[in-house]
């Protein structure tokens, strides 16, 4: 189960993620952020409510990443302990914008 | 100075015995026991001895020549040291003088049919013994306990033997120990912990194979109960009781023998079982008799009993027994419980109505109402039990479990909550929770995506959980394409997000997080097994 609370405002989004972010749920944040990715100079991820992410998930932040470095920037934010150590052995800790 | 006692002759010794006054000594010891036979049993007090030397010694070795049942008793430490020293003790019974504890105004801690347990101080608790052979009953039990503790048995061992009163008592040191009697009767909320704490420390106890010869059988005991009281039971029941008895199995693995819980205390962080005078060797059977005669058994007319024993009431016994034998068998089905429940009952009432036969009055109507009942229950049962014997869980691992499954990455939460449920059975961290997670949603996946593609097919899970430390073993088995997700390359974790491609990961995360990962193909399946220590 994945909650995705999102605000969009003048090409900057703020995603607040609640749940978990898996095989599951990872095409619904995909296509959440598609919608608004084209017009988006800057994008917030905040991780509060993140619980658990599996290789899908990392697969969708890898895209927005990769699509945010050509026009804007993207930072991730309240990443717990757990999901960090994913991001450390994983090579995200380097690839992602970690507050 | 010289006390005629049957054939014994008392002397008793005082200040210092050294070459001064050995001679003087020898003389006076003759002359007290110059009317009693060469074969009469000395005994040498020595309460008031302080200090004996070499010439000392030598008096007593004459002595002991003449009377070779010489013993010397109520030693002080200092003439204990020297007497251990020189060989005495090895050569002669040697007593020590027994510290005089009272127990007056202290808390009495537990009571058993042996007599109390008091706490004397903050830290130490003593064990005083209601029979005349207390010394005997008392070595017996350290013995035990010895044996127990060597053999892998958390227990206490008493380290000094006091005088109380007229009888004899053991001190325990036991910090702080509480009895999960008094832990069920005033912390309801820790019902389940006490459960599974109580069946952790029986699994254990009867996973311990006994070296011959060191405990008594406990079917034999059974036995011998059952043979006394089976003409009492109607339309000739008893000698099919004593048929079923005599077919159970023999084992050497550890049996408590009297395990309910005033006997299982927790001490500081640590739970310990104590009362070790009844261990023995059998089939676990034996052991839940016992326990089911403490819950159940012996309250069942007059359920006032187990609250006076136990400070608890009969519903809260009812249940911890049915309870700890559900845990005990690793089942939940309530079928399987109530044939093992018939099977251990059958002998419950025989021990029972044995036991009542015996000790209590023949003439009291209520012990005549309740071993009527007893009869009933127990003839009602016979009728339909043809076995007593049962199949034993493991007493190291609980049950492997199989989910057989579609490989569908719409089945992945049908097996996280398979695999979950399972966790949920250990005490399982936050951290390595997800961890698992993690793991068993990457292997799934990739099954569910590739190994029957573009087909579809099923995937087998199996959880086990074994103790001792906690481990968790989850293995993945499918007939797909024969593949090694192992020897994929690790993706480079060093690249920036324009070089990194996306694949490999879940595999790579998988054998970071899991403690063992390994692959083998065998009877046209893929079998892949993940470990994690808890």
């Amino acid at each position: 189960m994945l909650q995705i609370n999102k605000t969009v405002a003048n090409g900057k989004a703020v995603f607040a993620l609640e749940g978990r972010l898996d095989t599951v749920t990872a095409p619904e944040m995909e296509s959440a952020m598609q919608e608004v990715l084209p017009e988006l100079t800057s994008l917030t991820l905040d991780f509060a409510g993140l619980e658990y992410i599996s290789s899908a998930g990392l697969r969708v932040l890898l895209a927005a990443q990769k699509a945010m470095n050509v026009k804007g920037e993207m930072r991730v934010k309240n990443v717990s302990k757990a999901i960090m150590e994913i991001f450390e052995i994983t090579g995200f800790s380097d690839v992602l914008t970690i507050e | 100075m010289k006390e005629n006692n049957y054939s014994a002759v008392t002397v008793r010794l005082s200040g210092r015995i050294d070459s001064g006054n050995a001679a003087q000594t020898e003389q006076l010891m003759l002359e007290q026991l110059k009317d009693s036979d060469n074969g009469s049993a000395v005994i040498l007090d020595a309460e008031d001895l302080a200090y004996i030397s070499s010439a000392g010694l030598r008096v007593v070795l004459r002595l002991k020549k003449s009377y070779p049942d010489l013993k010397i008793i109520n030693v002080n430490p200092e003439v204990y040291e020297i007497l251990e020293m020189t060989g005495f003790t090895e050569m002669m019974t040697v007593e020590k003088a027994y510290r005089v504890v009272s127990v007056e105004g202290c808390e009495v801690i537990g009571e058993g049919f042996n007599g109390k347990v008091y706490r004397i101080d903050k830290d130490n608790v003593v064990k005083t013994y209601k029979n005349a052979d207390a010394l005997a009953e008392i070595q017996h039990e350290r013995e035990v306990a010895r044996l127990a503790l060597i053999l892998g048995v958390p227990t206490a061992i008493s380290y000094d033997v006091v005088r109380v009163g007229d009888s004899y008592g053991s001190v325990f040191e036991l910090l702080n120990a509480r009895s999960f009697s008094k832990i069920l009767a005033s912390e309801p909320e820790r019902f389940d912990w006490c459960v599974a704490e109580y069946i952790k420390m029986l699994k254990a106890i009867h996973a311990i194979e006994v070296p011959a010869g060191k405990l008594p059988s406990i079917k034999r005991k059974t036995l011998t109960g059952i043979s006394r009281m089976k003409d009492t039971v109607p339309d000739g029941l008893g000698d099919k009781l004593l048929a079923m008895a005599e077919a159970i199995p023999e084992s050497d693995h550890m049996i408590h023998g009297d395990y309910h819980t005033k006997n299982i205390v927790l001490a500081g962080d640590e739970v310990l079982v104590i009362d070790m005078d009844t261990l023995s060797v059998g089939h676990p059977i034996f052991d839940l008799v016992r326990m089911y005669n403490a819950y159940v058994g012996y309250s069942e007319y007059d359920p006032d009993i187990v609250l006076s024993f136990q400070g608890y009431g009969a519903d809260i016994a009812r249940r911890f027994w049915h309870d700890s034998l559900a845990a005990y068998l690793h089942t939940k089905d309530e079928e399987k419980i109530k044939a093992v429940d018939e099977k251990v009952r059958c002998l419950s009432y025989g021990c029972l109505i044995d036991w009542s036969i015996r000790h209590t009055d023949p003439d009291s109507e209520k012990d005549k109402a309740t071993r009527a009942l007893w009869m009933t229950r127990l003839a009602e049962i016979l009728k339909r039990t043809d076995s007593l014997d049962f199949e034993i869980p493991d007493t190291q691992k609980s049950d492997p479990d199989e989910l057989d499954i579609e490989a569908a990455t719409e089945n992945l939460e049908k097996v996280m909550d398979f695999v979950n449920s399972h966790l949920d059975t250990v005490n399982c961290p936050a951290k390595a929770r997800m961890q698992l997670d993690l793991a068993v949603e990457e292997i799934f996946v990739n099954i569910a995506r590739y190994a029957y593609a573009p087909e579809k097919g099923n995937a087998t899970i199996k959880v086990e959980v074994l103790n001792d430390p906690v481990t968790v073993t989850i293995t993945f088995m499918d007939r797909g394409v024969p593949y090694d997700p192992l020897k994929k390359e690790n993706p480079d974790v060093t690249l920036c997000a324009e070089e990194r491609e996306i694949g490999g990961l879940g595999i790579f995360m998988t054998k970071k997080v899991m403690d063992d990962v390994y692959y083998e193909y065998r009877d046209g399946q893929n079998i892949l097994t993940l470990k994690k220590v808890l």
